[in-house]
């Protein structure tokens, strides 16, 4: 049985396989969208370090396979940058600021697992951006320190059991 | 690591692919992104150098559709190979789920083929990981060169730990998809054996535990000793995705030029339109070229300004005696 009650250490976390249920990415979700309320930018993409994304909101005309690139690249310029930060001897950088002609890209590290993408233009500023970013990125950890804590409670389990039957056919109907 | 995510039904995992330089990572995933069904994919993305060098990874979704109702996508990446991006090789393998090693079977080769298994034990190490954690396939590439080893050689050689292998002649796309097919096989297999990862899955304990590829996937070979015939790849014909050019057996005669001369030569796929991709759409494979040489050559040009101004200045002084 899944202990709410469990304290995990920072390399816990790092390690351990991210699994979402309905009630966290509505919790997560109602989060992003209050941030986009206040800060009034236009999408908010939640991407996990390995490159997944795990959920978005906000207006997007992004394909899903566009977002899928995006949370890739995301991720990977997130490593380069923490990288960089320890050679310098940071711990980690925790914002990233792109800029462009319309449209901006903010990036604030989540925690120890997950990244805040946040896509703005005009409307607002990187300020406003930044302050309710941060505010989310607290509320968000909080979050996923419950959700990681808690572990992979049973009610999914039948459905991996069915998955795991399923594969291989899939595989032969997809590469031959 | 695998993320699962029960409210939109989905599994994503992350499939790397690893070697030494020029072994033909980023051309197997070519090969994938030209015959892979156009709603399947999306876009190849490279962060290559001017030269075409893989400088951070190459990347491409694919969607593998619903399995037992769940949405299954792998994320494919290759990492640099050359030595001096080992710290960006590094990161790419953050999360991996599964691993496709790519060697290159000329004799030649087969210190840097060593080199890049060690590199990649040691950087999976940073990770917490290891080689007998993830599931590893080691592809044996350009099985068509005149100088490739037998497989016995290199089973003997970079394979002692009995991993699966393949052989493959990734520029004509043999060998390509039953390696990628094992793989996800392995990967999807973990998901349920993982579900309590803290760091991987249970190590297997090494080659007794080694599973064979699935039925279907042809040219997976036991790591016992055993003479093939090179390049027959690929005898089964997969049904969604085309069959590769020059699959079906018998030794492919094609002889690439050697390694030092073939960049100069082959075609750059990378930046051919690929015949998979939709023509609908006018937007580019996406590529971002670094011009990394773009800095030493204005130092250049600005030393030779200074040396220009120095010239003068010496003239000058010359001329009209300032220096006495």
């Amino acid at each position: 049985m899944p202990n709410p009650n469990r304290q995990l250490t920072d390399a816990q976390i790092r390690n351990s396989r991210l699994v979402f249920y309905k009630e966290d990415i509505q919790a997560i979700d109602s989060t992003l969208r209050e941030f986009l309320a206040r800060s009034k930018s236009r999408t908010a993409m939640l991407v996990d370090k390995d490159g997944h994304l795990i959920t978005r909101e906000g207006d997007t005309d992004m394909t899903e396979m566009d977002v899928d690139t995006i949370s890739a690249l995301v991720a990977g310029c997130f490593a380069a940058t923490r990288e960089m930060a320890r050679i310098l001897g940071e711990d980690e950088f925790t914002a990233l600021f792109h800029q462009g002609r319309k449209d901006n890209l903010q990036l604030t590290l989540v925690g120890e697992r997950t990244i805040l993408a946040v896509l703005f233009n005009e409307s607002t500023t990187i300020g406003m951006v930044r302050l309710y970013a941060a505010e989310a990125a607290r509320k968000l950890t909080s979050l996923f320190r419950k959700i990681l804590s808690r572990g992979e409670s049973g009610h999914g389990s039948e459905k991996l059991a069915e998955f795991d039957k399923a594969a291989a056919s899939t595989l032969d109907d997809v590469f031959g | 690591m695998v993320q699962i995510n029960f409210a939109n039904k989905e599994i994503q995992c992350k499939v790397v692919y690893y070697g030494p330089g020029m072994s033909g990572k980023t051309t197997n995933l070519e090969v994938v992104h030209k015959k892979a069904p156009p709603a399947a994919k999306g876009e190849l993305t490279s962060i290559a150098t001017e030269g075409d060098r893989t400088l951070f990874f190459d990347f491409m979704p694919l969607d593998l559709g619903n399995i037992a109702g769940i949405k299954t996508k792998f994320q494919l990446y290759t990492v640099p190979g050359q030595v001096y991006y080992n710290s960006t090789r590094k990161l790419v393998l953050q999360g991996v789920d599964g691993v496709v090693f790519v060697c290159d079977s000329q004799a030649e080769k087969i210190e840097e083929n060593i080199e890049a298994l060690e590199n990649l034990k040691t950087n999976l190490k940073e990770y917490g990981r290891d080689i007998h954690s993830i599931p590893v396939i080691l592809q044996y590439n350009k099985r068509d060169l005149p100088t490739a080893m037998t497989v016995e050689e290199l089973n003997a050689r970079l394979n002692p730990m009995g991993l699966t292998t393949f052989e493959a002649v990734a520029s004509t796309g043999e060998g390509v998809f039953p390696t990628l097919k094992a793989l996800a096989s392995l990967v999807l297999e973990s998901i349920n054996r993982d579900k309590t990862s803290g760091g991987g899955m249970a190590s297997p304990g090494g080659k007794a535990t080694v599973r064979p590829a699935p039925p279907s996937a042809p040219r997976a070979m036991p790591p016992a000793p055993s003479q093939q015939a090179p390049a027959a790849a690929a005898p089964s014909a997969p049904r969604a995705m085309p069959k590769p050019a020059g699959g079906g057996g018998g030794t492919t005669t094609k002889v690439r030029p050697a390694a030092a001369t073939r960049k100069a030569t082959r075609p750059s796929p990378r930046n051919a339109q690929p015949a998979g991709r939709p023509t609908t759409t006018s937007r580019p494979v996406g590529r971002v070229n670094i011009k990394e040489r773009k800095d030493a050559s204005s130092m250049m040009l600005w030393g030779v300004v200074s040396a220009i101004i120095i010239g003068v200045g010496v003239f000058l002084a010359w001329k009209f005696n300032i220096l006495g």
